[in-house]
This record gives structure tokens, sequence and C-alpha cells, in this order.
């Protein structure tokens, strides 16, 4: 039997006493990019930290490929490449020393040529390889870590606000990215606040407000993908 | 492995924590080659003490006709030799005498004429292995713990790295085990070498590297609760500074005040003073009372006791005698009271452990207040056995010569008399 890279059905999250999610339910597959759209406080990020198994659950079931984090945290977040709003390396390391240092972490070493690889497959410029990531942009950042996520080679990629302070040009190369690892087969759950981003890349997108999934929008085939009056005008609602 | 290795290599990567490493390393290597020195002059003092003693037993020979005058000109050499460990833990042996030669004399005055004889050297402290394990070490272990989760948190990298699977082993526990054993390597390696000059007993040598090993776990502790409840760097830091200070200076500081305050303990000099006052007051006492006195401990000599009515040894020694009587009562209250405190700060010891490491360091290389009373005891052990050696002859008026003189008892370290 085939799992779902992640499925939720009816989660709870509580923080401070707090219901912050709730009865959210969302399935996602293999290659599918699902943008998760709300205002602050909305229960986005803590979905996402829900699945990391950061946050405990109050109700519903959550599982990654088959696997509760309730129960079996590590073979979950072994399936999962997580990037932060904002990524963040090792300053003094160069991007090369970063991504073998944290690819030696996770238990996954991979040789210098699948490094360099993956580098190219970002975009990131050979003369950034072995330059210390103190002194990389964002977008530079963003992408060493999407060379890591690829390298890492998990099922499910889940980012938070990945393209919040990127000019519009790196924000283009990161979706680029992201569908050319959904074309691998690679699930991604972002949450933005990204509309249009969110627009171009995502294949569902989903709004939460009240802890769950309001509304939801399907991509179709052809431009525009999505009706974009139809998002501004729920976006506003829940915001 | 793999993780320790890789934990290792960026640890070798961070520039701040290698120079943290090198100057405790440096310290400690500092602090074992002083602390060889220190132990290799206290040999070289007895040595030259004992070779003199030689050349002076021959002198003497050749002047002495009696055992008055063998025993009052005749020093014998008493030492208390470094331990094996000292020079990790000089403890009191940089103020305490670690050499005293006696006569058959009042003994008090000579034990504590000593006492103060170098109170400059307390100024600055020792600078030993033990103060670096317990003052400088638990500095190093905080400036590379303290900021363990809140530096990846400020840094924006905690959350990612949380997220990889069996973070919590392969991560914290490996990247905590190399700091400590950076910190461990600093100071055991210097000590291992140091023990191996020194010729260190390999039980008691790992026993001693076992209380660093404590030290450093118990700061290790006691920075992560706090790394563990802190939220920011800077304010672990601060927090930690302050249990190194309270911990390290201000409780052991305030025990020992608390200590000395609750346990008076009779001045030393004074106690000197009060002997050699008595003995020199002596001279004027009625000397048939000096001698009655004296026979009420040595009842043994009467039969010879009787003197003329000018000088004699018998009376002179008598009086020399009845001095450290005099006394007795207040050099008791004095050990007593140095026990005392050294047994009060023994329990303090389980409520501050980094003073109670500490002592227990001291006590492990023999060089702590105890061990400073144990030489007082030797020597008043010998002392005892030196006099009544010469009372033997003075009483029963032998003829005392150079033969007599080469059986003069000698002090053994080990036991005294």
């Amino acid at each position: 039997m085939t799992h779902p890279v992640l499925s939720i059905d009816q989660l709870v999250v509580e923080r401070g006493g707090r219901r912050i999610v709730d009865g959210l339910s969302l399935t996602l597959e293999a290659g599918e990019i699902y943008a998760l759209l709300g205002g602050n406080g909305a229960g986005k990020s803590t979905t996402l930290f829900a699945i990391l198994g950061f946050l405990e659950r109050s109700g519903g079931t959550l599982t990654v490929g088959g696997q509760d984090p309730a129960g079996q945290l590590d073979a979950v977040r072994a399936q999962i490449a997580y990037l932060p709003e904002n990524v963040a390396l090792y300053d003094h390391l160069t991007a090369r020393e970063n991504v073998d240092y944290l690819l030696k972490v996770a238990d996954c070493p991979r040789s210098r040529a699948d490094v360099e690889a993956a580098f190219g497959s970002v975009g990131l410029a050979a003369n950034a390889w072995d330059m210390r990531a103190g002194r990389f942009s964002k977008g530079m950042r963003q992408k060493t870590a999407i060379a890591l996520a690829m390298l890492r080679d998990t099922p499910l990629l889940l980012l938070d606000e990945p393209t919040s302070g990127l000019d519009p040009a790196a924000a283009a190369d990161f979706h680029k990215l992201l569908e050319t690892l959904a074309a691998r087969g690679v699930a991604v759950l972002m949450v933005t606040h990204d509309l249009l981003g969110a627009a171009d890349t995502a294949d569902r997108i989903g709004l939460i407000a009240g802890g769950r999934i309001a509304s939801e929008w399907f991509a179709q085939p052809g431009e525009p993908r999505f009706d974009l009056n139809a998002l501004h005008s729920g976006f506003a609602r829940v915001r | 492995m793999t993780h320790i290795l890789r934990e290792m290599w960026l640890l070798g990567r961070s520039r701040s924590a290698i120079w943290a490493l090198l100057l405790l390393a440096v310290c400690a290597s500092a602090s074992v080659a002083l602390g060889l020195a220190s132990v290799a002059r206290d040999r070289a003092v007895i040595d030259r003490m004992l070779a003199g003693q030689v050349a002076e037993e021959a002198a003497l020979a050749a002047f002495v006709e009696d055992a008055g005058s063998g025993a009052y000109y005749g020093f014998q050499p008493t030492w208390d030799p470094p331990s094996d460990l000292a020079f990790a833990a000089l403890g009191s042996r940089d103020i305490a005498p670690a050499v005293l030669r006696v006569r058959a004399l009042a003994l008090e005055g000579q034990i504590y004429e000593n006492e103060s004889s170098n109170p400059e050297l307390a100024l600055p402290g020792r600078f030993d292995l033990a103060f670096v394990a317990v003052y400088v070490a638990p500095l190093v272990l905080i400036a590379l713990l303290h900021d363990l989760w809140s530096g990846e948190r400020e840094a924006g990298r905690y959350h990612a790295l949380a997220a990889l699977p069996r973070a919590r082993r392969r991560l914290w526990t490996s990247r905590v085990a190399v700091r400590l054993a950076g910190v461990l390597v600093a100071l055991l390696l210097p000590f291992g070498i140091g023990a191996l000059m020194a010729g260190t007993a390999p039980l008691r040598a790992l026993g001693f590297a076992g209380l660093i090993t404590l030290v450093c776990l118990l700061w290790t502790a006691i920075v992560l609760v706090v790394a563990r409840l802190g939220v920011r760097s800077a304010v672990n830091a601060a927090s930690l500074a302050a249990v190194w200070f309270a911990l390290t200076l201000v409780a052991p500081a305030g025990v020992n005040l608390a200590i000395n305050a609750g346990v008076p303990v009779p001045d030393g000099a004074a106690l000197a003073r009060e002997n050699r006052e008595y003995v020199h007051a002596g001279w004027d006492r009625p000397r048939d009372r000096t001698m009655r006195d004296f026979l009420k401990v040595y009842p043994q000599h009467e039969a010879g006791s009787a003197i003329p009515p000018t000088f004699h040894w018998k009376w002179y020694f008598a009086f020399q005698h009845l001095g450290d009587l005099h006394v007795a009562e207040q050099s008791q209250a004095y050990r007593d009271g140095i026990a005392r405190r050294a047994e009060m700060g023994r329990i303090a010891g389980w409520v501050l452990p980094p003073a109670g490491l500490a002592q227990a360091m001291s006590a492990m290389a023999g060089t702590d207040v105890t061990a400073q009373l144990d030489y007082q005891m030797r020597i008043r052990a010998y002392h005892q056995r030196l006099r009544e050696f010469y009372y033997d002859y003075l009483f029963s008026e032998k003829p005392f010569g150079p033969q007599e003189l080469a059986r003069v008892p000698r002090f053994d370290p080990a036991i005294g008399g």
C-alpha cells in the first residue's frame, strides 16, 4: 500500500492554551507543490512545526510517508528537508563545507561530485562553492539549502516563507528550482505570504484561517493557472 | 565515531574555540611546569639540607663532650617530601615549611617560628593545575557551551538542525562530548606528561585525572542546564559568569570566613612567643620547682636529677621541656582548631562541589592542611624521641661523645620518630 507523502486529518495543535491549528486537513502526493497561505498567526508555521515534531498535536492524525511523528520522529524527519524563513549557514564555513557538514549530521554523506552537481542544478555559481557563507546573499543561502535538500533526496520539502526578502528575479529562480524538485517527485509544502509567487508555482493553494484550511484552489491547465481575483479576495477575507 | 569526528572538524574550524582551548592548554602546561619546578625546588632544599647535615655532624663531633652540648648544638633535619602528585596541587606547600631543623630544646617555638616565614608567597596565590582545573577550565567550558542551543537559535540554524533525524544524539550529544573532551585533553595531556616526569603511581594519577574530569563534568552539567533554560546567549553567558563567580569565589570565601569566625584558633606566632617567654623565664624560676615539675613527667629520672648550684644541662633542658608543657593545651587547641576548620571545609565541599573537588585534589596530593598537620605531628613524634634520647644520657650521666652522637635518632619522613 502506498501512502501519501503527507497526510493530515483534523489536526489540532495548541500553544499556551490556545488552539492555533484547529481541524486542519491536508494530503500531499509525490511531485505536488502545495502553498499554504494565511495571515500572521493563522497557524502556518505551527503546522510545519507539528509535521517536524517540534510541537505535539492534541488532536487529529498526521503521517509522513505513513509514519507518525508522535511515535517515529526520527523516521519522519529522515523524510523531510526543512528550509526556515531565513536560511542560516555556518558563516565561517564555505558552501561546500556547510553542505558536507550538514549531510554528515543527517547521516547521508555525498561525494564531492554529487555536491558540485547539486550546486550546479540549483544555479549556485561555481566561484561561490568555496566561498565562506558569511558573504552569501539570501538567495545564495536558499540555493545552498535547496542543494542540501536535493542531496538528502527526501520525499518531502517544507518551506517557511521561502521568498521573503528575495528580489523578484531571485524569487523567480527559486520557484523554478521548486518545479525542478517537484519534477523529481519531491512533494513541496510551503507556507507563504507571497500570493503571486504561490500562484506561479503551486499545484494547489490552501488559505488557512482559524487554524484550518478555509478554502482551496487547484491549478488549471494553461495561463493563468489560478484565478488571481478569487485568490486575492479569498486572501483579503482571511487576513 | 563519525559524529564525533565531524564535530571535531567543526570545532577545529572555529577560531575562537581553538584559541580558548589553546589558552587553557597553555595555562595547564604552565601550571604543571611551575608545579614540577616547585617540587624540584623542595627536593633540592631537602637534599641540600641532608647533604649539609653530614658536614655539620662531623663538625659537632669535634667539640661535643657531653650529652647537653650534643642536644643543644645538634640540629636534626626533618622534612616533608613532596608527594608524586604535589606538582599538580601545591596546596599549602608554598607557604608551609617543607623542612625544619629541630633541636632537643622546646619544640613549639621551633615549629611555629616557621609558620609565617614567607607570607608574601600567599599574596598572589598558587598557580597549579588544581587552580587551572577549578577556576580556569569552567570559564572555557562556559565559553564553549553557553550558546550550544541559543547560538544556533540566534544564528537561525536551530530548527533546521533540530529537524534533522536523530539530531539529539548525532548533533548535540556529539557536540557537547567533543567540546568537553577538548577541555579534558587541554588539562589532562599536560598533567599526564607531568605525572610521567614526576613518576606518579599510575593509580594515583588516574585518581587525580578522575577528579579533574569530575570538575569538568560538573561544570558541563551546570552550563548545559543554564544553556537549556536560557533563551539568549548573552543572558546565558552572564548567568553562568555569575554562577562561576558565586561558586568558585564568593561562596567559598564566605564559607571560609564563617568557618574562621565559628572556629577560633589560637595564633601560632603568639603560641611561639608564649613558649619562648616561658622558657626564658625559666632562668629566673626557682630551680627546685623546675626540677620537681619536670620529674612529675619523667619520674624515671628522679635518681639522677640532682643538680649543682651552677648551670647544668639537666636543669636547662627541664625548663625547656616545661616551656612546651606550658603551651601544650594552646598547641593542642591550635591543632584541633585547624583540623576542625579543615573538617568543616570538607563538609562545605559537599555543598560547594567546586571547592570540595579542589580540596580533594590537595588531599590526594598530600598538600592540604591535614597533610601539614600530619607533618607537624611527625616532627613532634620525632622530637619526643630525640629529647628522650638525650634525657637518658643527661640524667644517667653516661658519657657522650662522637660514637653516641652517631646513634642520635634519625627522622623518618614516613613515620616521624
